[in-house]
């Protein structure tokens, strides 16, 4: 199920980023990070790093195309790697923290990829504060969200009101 | 705590191959300023101290190879130099040669002035004493005009007479051979001349003998040749009175420092042999009284 589950995934976070960029949200979420946390949240790291890299490759076709094929690819795999060894030691439980988490991935991705782009091009060019800010902010909620979602037995209540329907 | 094991790394090792892969496809696509991918500065930056290692060793070799060359250059040189400076050396040894042979030349002239018809200069090539005979050896003979009897002259007088002759050299009979012997006249500056006989002693000598000891003589009184002899021309100086002995008999015993030394003379002249017509007569008893 999980190929399945992350070939889903992915094709949702192209199609909700296509949709926000369309709209031009000003900092949408993360949702590649999205998927690439759920795979993470296990504590598997390899696993993390495999669907890490198409969603880095995929961002980096989305969001810069014709340019640097590979630079969110990297950042991804190390913030999956990342979250996969944090989910192997801890167990994050409150989507509050889960959101938390989240922003604080967006934050070293943002720094991953600056610290990339200076190797690379030698030029120092920090993202916008405001902007990663809200981008970690919306990512976190918009994870803490679905984490939440995701915990609430919704099989069970449907289960129970079809009960109470019969009875 | 045991050390994880390269399973238990599976995760750390995956993560490194796919950062490395994501980092070498964005190097490739990156463009420094001077044209190069950043991939392509990282692999020269990488390789660049084999490059440089690589250069030191080729340029060190090179370094070598044109110490070797310069050295066998310097080498050859150096022999080449050396062999120069031994043509010069033997080259300025025949010159002081040279030189040496033209102030005993200019001596001999000095000495002769107006040498006869039919003298030749010779040089002298050796000196042998065997026993009481003293002879030497000319490097001119027959074939170069030299006669028997030719009179050899020094540059400090007579030295002898030619007594063999061979085509391209000739033997000179010294004076200090015991079988020589020469006509003199005995001066003194005061009391005028007297005819004697100089004779070799054998032992590289000369003596005058059959002067009676009545007559004065002292040292460092001249002998010249007084041509009475038939064999030399008058007037050559054969030497000095070196000491006077009286001894048992009625005449003195006189040693005579001789005008020349065979052993310092090079270059010699040779002057024609004494015709019989040329012998002058000494001086009569009534001159000499």
């Amino acid at each position: 199920m999980k190929p399945l589950r992350v070939t889903i995934g992915l094709s949702l976070a192209v199609l909700a980023t296509l949709a926000l960029g369309a709209l031009h949200v000003p900092a949408p979420p993360d949702f590649f990070l999205l998927v690439v946390a759920d795979m993470a949240r296990g504590g598997a790291a390899v696993p993390a790093m495999l669907v890490a890299l198409p969603a880095g490759l995929l961002e980096d076709t989305l969001l810069a195309p014709g340019r640097l094929l590979g630079l969110h690819a990297f950042s991804k795999i190390l913030v999956g790697y990342l979250l996969a060894t944090l989910g192997a030691r801890t167990v994050v439980e409150k989507p509050m923290a889960v959101g938390g988490l989240l922003a604080g991935a967006v934050l070293v991705e943002a720094a991953t990829l600056t610290f990339l782009v200076w190797v690379l091009k030698g030029d120092f060019l920090p993202p916008a504060p405001w902007l990663l800010l809200a981008r970690a902010a919306t990512t976190g909620l918009f994870g803490g969200l679905l984490y939440a979602a995701s915990r609430v037995p919704w099989r069970q209540r449907r289960d129970a009101r079809r009960r109470v329907r019969l009875n | 705590m045991a050390a994880p094991t390269l399973a238990e790394r599976r995760p750390e090792i995956f993560l490194a191959v796919l950062l490395s892969l994501c980092l070498v496809a964005l190097s490739l696509q990156v463009r420094r300023p001077g044209g190069r991918t950043a991939g392509e500065a990282w692999l020269l930056t990488a390789v660049s101290p084999f490059v440089d290692l690589v250069t030191a060793v080729r340029s060190g070799a090179h370094d070598v190879g044109t110490w070797a060359k310069s050295r066998r250059a310097l080498r050859g040189e150096n022999g080449a130099l050396i062999a120069e400076v031994e043509a010069l050396r033997g080259e300025l040894l025949r010159l002081r040669d040279a030189e040496e042979d033209k102030g005993r030349l200019l001596e001999l002239f000095g000495a002769q002035p107006s040498p006869p018809p039919g003298t030749f200069p010779a040089r002298l090539i050796a000196v042998e004493s065997s026993g009481p005979f003293h002879t030497a050896l000319l490097d001119r003979g027959a074939g170069d005009g030299l006669q028997l009897d030719g009179v050899v002259l020094a540059r400090g007088g007579l030295l002898g007479r030619v007594i063999a002759l061979g085509p391209r050299t000739a033997r000179v009979q010294l004076l200090s051979d015991n079988t020589a012997a020469v006509g003199v006249l005995l001066t003194h500056a005061s009391r005028g001349g007297r005819i004697a006989v100089a004779k070799g002693d054998g032992q590289g000598g000369v003596s005058v003998e059959y002067v009676p000891t009545i007559e004065p003589v002292e040292p460092n009184d001249v002998l010249v040749s007084s041509g009475t002899d038939g064999l030399y021309p008058g007037g050559l100086p054969v030497g000095r009175v070196k000491s006077i002995r009286r001894n048992k008999t009625l005449f003195w015993e006189i040693q005579v420092s001789a005008a020349a030394d065979p052993h310092r003379e090079s270059i010699v002249f040779v002057l024609p042999p004494v015709r019989k017509s040329d012998v002058t007569s000494g001086p009569s008893v009534a001159e000499r009284r």
